[in-house]
């Protein structure tokens, strides 16, 4: 008598991040290891909530063959929901209604019928608290994290950001040139909402002007001093890196406020426009407010560039391969050893496994003592600190 | 006594159809039109919403953390304010009685048809100045049928006026019980093609067009306003205007058909409720493209350019 092998299903819950297939990849050789079978689930949980979209009945089977002709920095096979929400799933009802159904526990029953007995999922900060509810359903989940930010809390290191990182550093470095060359002040906007890891660690590695992050309130008069000097001193270009979670102050120099309109508010109560919190900003509007004041303050020409969204496109760099490979093979160890509802976390050198709720309802931002502050200020770069003046 | 699910009721409109107006805003929509400016309309129950900058914090207060049965509030080191993970709320409300300080509220309450229409009265001298009275909105107004029609009603009984602002994305029974009430309807026309207004709205139009076309015959006494909110790059085209008044004009009940330029508020909104604004760098239709559009309207109604301004 022969044992069925077990099934395992891997999927991408989260925005798309350069090198997924590395994980795919890491899943597949690792389950083939360990005796298990593996099949890909399309569009996060898609695939599974809506066969009939998917000529393949939207599971992919991935058998090792087929990571023979993957290549880490190809197109991702898979397909990824931004949102992978089954508790909230947006369909037309009978009545050509548009509403949010619950159907996790059709997602459960499908995954049963489909003869699933776990799931990686490669996640972002939202999906990772998808997935610990899916968990208390009995679902059984074994989560990679990934993230461009690296805000993902109980790990040291998400799954693209280092591709993301080594972008940043590219351009930043090509802006920096062309300031120079410009003899402007070039104010870039990366990602960071919360957290200011790529603003700082690109920041420091092309010895920018000034890094704002999103930890640390700014104060322009602290920066436009420094900037005047150094123009005074005869270099006349200048690079300030701005995460797109940074703000001003609450005492310090204020971004100028968007002009009330008086349009009909379409047709909203609250929507009068005269608040300043009912108008919608723009992408970029940070950059944009840093340069405005920075050109002001400075009395020297300024541009801003938003690099935003890029930063997921392109291929992986060598350690997001390692990387990938390595969160995908221990995922694949972790649910073979029967762990469930738990993160595989990198913590050089070792990978371990974290409870969900470790992960969530937290992020990780950069410590205000920690190294790469030091290492930043020993630079002479500014982060938006009041300086004290003797 | 019948009651539904109210979010808001607005004193002194002005855009709403004839006159000052009180707009009572019902909860609950049956489209998802990715432009929407009141998120906080689409759910049809109650829901949480979060506005951050009035949280005392955890310091000082806390109450919210020790009452949230899914532990999704929570605080981070670096910020005294307690952050919500959408993702674990279940809308439950527990947390919003504790907060003294209304940072956690709920959108939408459930109310009778007299607390409404009592303080809808209190504005009646307003009305009969400029000729206004009661607009029901929303969210769509029609899908709550039994109130609405209690609510129209009641205001006539009360000698007030009645409009209501519609999307007519509902059964036609709905829409024939509660229109033998309404003095002045005020209906979007969002997209001409049934797959776009899927793709921007979440729902074909089939069901609306033929909603529209029975109500224009079946109510001839019944005044209709015909209405589209202008999205650049979506429906700011003269095809989809003439489609529009091809669609209407055979009609002579309704009486005009105004152009609402999309505006960029309402995203903090989405904020407060977890949600996801798609459309952040869509720009308002220009003065000039606006311009352009009305112009083939008012000549299709046989009037001067520039008669008014919406």
């Amino acid at each position: 008598m022969t044992t069925q092998k077990k099934r395992l299903a891997v999927n991408v819950g989260g925005g798309f991040v350069p090198g997924l297939n590395a994980v795919l990849t890491g899943v597949v050789l690792a389950a083939k290891e360990l005796g298990w079978e593996v099949v890909g689930i399309r569009d996060g949980f898609d695939g599974l909530l809506f066969p009939e979209r998917y000529s393949d009945g939207g599971l992919l089977q991935l058998a090792p063959q087929i990571v023979e002709n993957f290549s880490a920095g190809g197109s991702p096979i898979l397909g990824n929901a931004t949102r992978t929400d089954p508790f909230r799933v947006r369909q037309v009802n009978a009545e050509n209604m548009v509403e949010e159904v619950d159907r996790s526990g059709d997602l459960i029953a499908r995954i049963a019928a489909e003869k699933i007995d776990a799931i990686v999922s490669v996640a972002g900060p939202r999906a990772l608290s998808i997935l610990l509810r899916l968990h208390r359903q009995g679902l059984l989940t074994v989560c990679v994290p990934t993230s461009v930010e690296n805000d993902v809390a109980a790990t040291q290191l998400s799954f693209g950001f280092n591709s993301a990182l080594s972008f940043t550093v590219d351009m930043l470095e090509r802006v920096r040139q062309a300031a120079q060359a410009a003899q402007k002040i070039g104010v870039v906007e990366v990602l960071g909402e919360h957290a200011g890891w790529l603003a700082l660690q690109a920041g420091i590695a092309v010895c920018a002007d000034a890094v704002l992050i999103p930890e640390i309130p700014y104060d322009l008069h602290a920066i436009a001093a420094r900037l005047r000097h150094k123009i005074d001193t005869g270099q006349a270009g200048g690079l300030v890196v701005v995460a797109e979670g940074a703000t001003p102050r609450e005492d310090a120099l204020q971004p100028a406020a968007v002009a009330a309109d008086s349009f009909k508010a379409s047709l909203s109560p609250g929507s009068t426009g005269r608040e300043r919190s009912h108008v919608i900003d723009r992408s970029g509007l940070v950059a944009k407010a840093v340069a405005l004041e920075l050109q002001r303050w400075t009395d020297h020409a300024t541009y801003s560039l938003v690099l935003g969204e890029l930063v997921k496109g392109g291929p992986p760099t060598a350690v997001d391969r390692q990387l990938g490979l390595a969160y995908g093979a221990g995922a694949v160890r972790g649910v073979h050893a029967g762990f469930s509802g738990v993160m595989v976390s990198f913590q050089p050198p070792d990978l371990a496994f974290v409870p969900l709720t470790e992960a969530i309802n937290q992020t990780r931002t950069v410590p205000a003592d920690g190294m790469f502050m030091k290492v930043a200020r020993s630079l002479g770069i500014s982060l938006g600190e009041r300086e004290v003046r003797s | 006594m019948i009651s539904g699910r109210v979010l808001n009721i607005q004193h002194f409109c002005t855009h709403d159809g004839p006159g000052i107006r009180t707009t009572v805003f019902l909860k609950g929509c049956s489209l998802r039109c990715k432009w929407c400016s009141n998120p906080e309309s689409i759910h049809p129950k109650p829901e949480l919403a979060y506005n951050p900058s009035k949280c005392i914090g955890k310091n000082e207060c806390g109450l919210c953390l020790k009452e949230c049965p899914e532990s999704a509030i929570f605080t981070v080191d670096s910020d005294a304010r307690v952050g919500i993970n959408w993702d674990l709320c279940t809308n439950c409300g527990k947390c919003v009685p504790v907060c003294p300080s209304i940072a956690l509220y709920q959108f939408g309450r459930e109310m009778t048809v007299d607390e409404v229409l009592d303080e809808v009265e209190q504005d009646s001298s307003f009305y009969h100045e400029s000729g206004g009275g009661l607009t029901l909105s929303g969210g769509e107004c029609q899908l709550q049928p039994e109130f609405s029609a209690a609510l129209l009603e009641g205001a006539h009984q009360r000698g007030i006026n009645t409009a209501i602002e519609t999307a007519s994305n509902v059964p036609w029974a709905f829409m024939e019980r509660i229109l033998p009430h309404v003095d002045t309807v005020l209906h979007d026309i969002k997209l001409t093609d049934p797959q776009r207004h899927k793709k921007w709205t979440g729902a074909d139009n089939t069901r609306i067009r033929e909603n529209l076309k029975r109500a224009y015959e079946t109510f001839p006494e019944k005044t209709f306003i015909a209405r589209t909110p202008i999205i650049p790059g979506v429906n700011d085209d003269e095809e989809h205007i003439r489609a529009t008044l091809e669609f209407i004009r055979p009609h002579k009940n309704v009486i005009d058909y105004e152009l609402l330029p999309y505006m960029r508020f309402g995203e903090s909104k989405y904020g407060f409720l977890g949600r996801v604004y798609e459309m952040q760098d869509f720009d308002p239709p220009t003065a000039e493209s606006l311009a352009r559009l009305r112009a083939i309207i008012d000549a299709a109604f046989g009037r001067e350019s520039g008669h008014k301004s919406s």
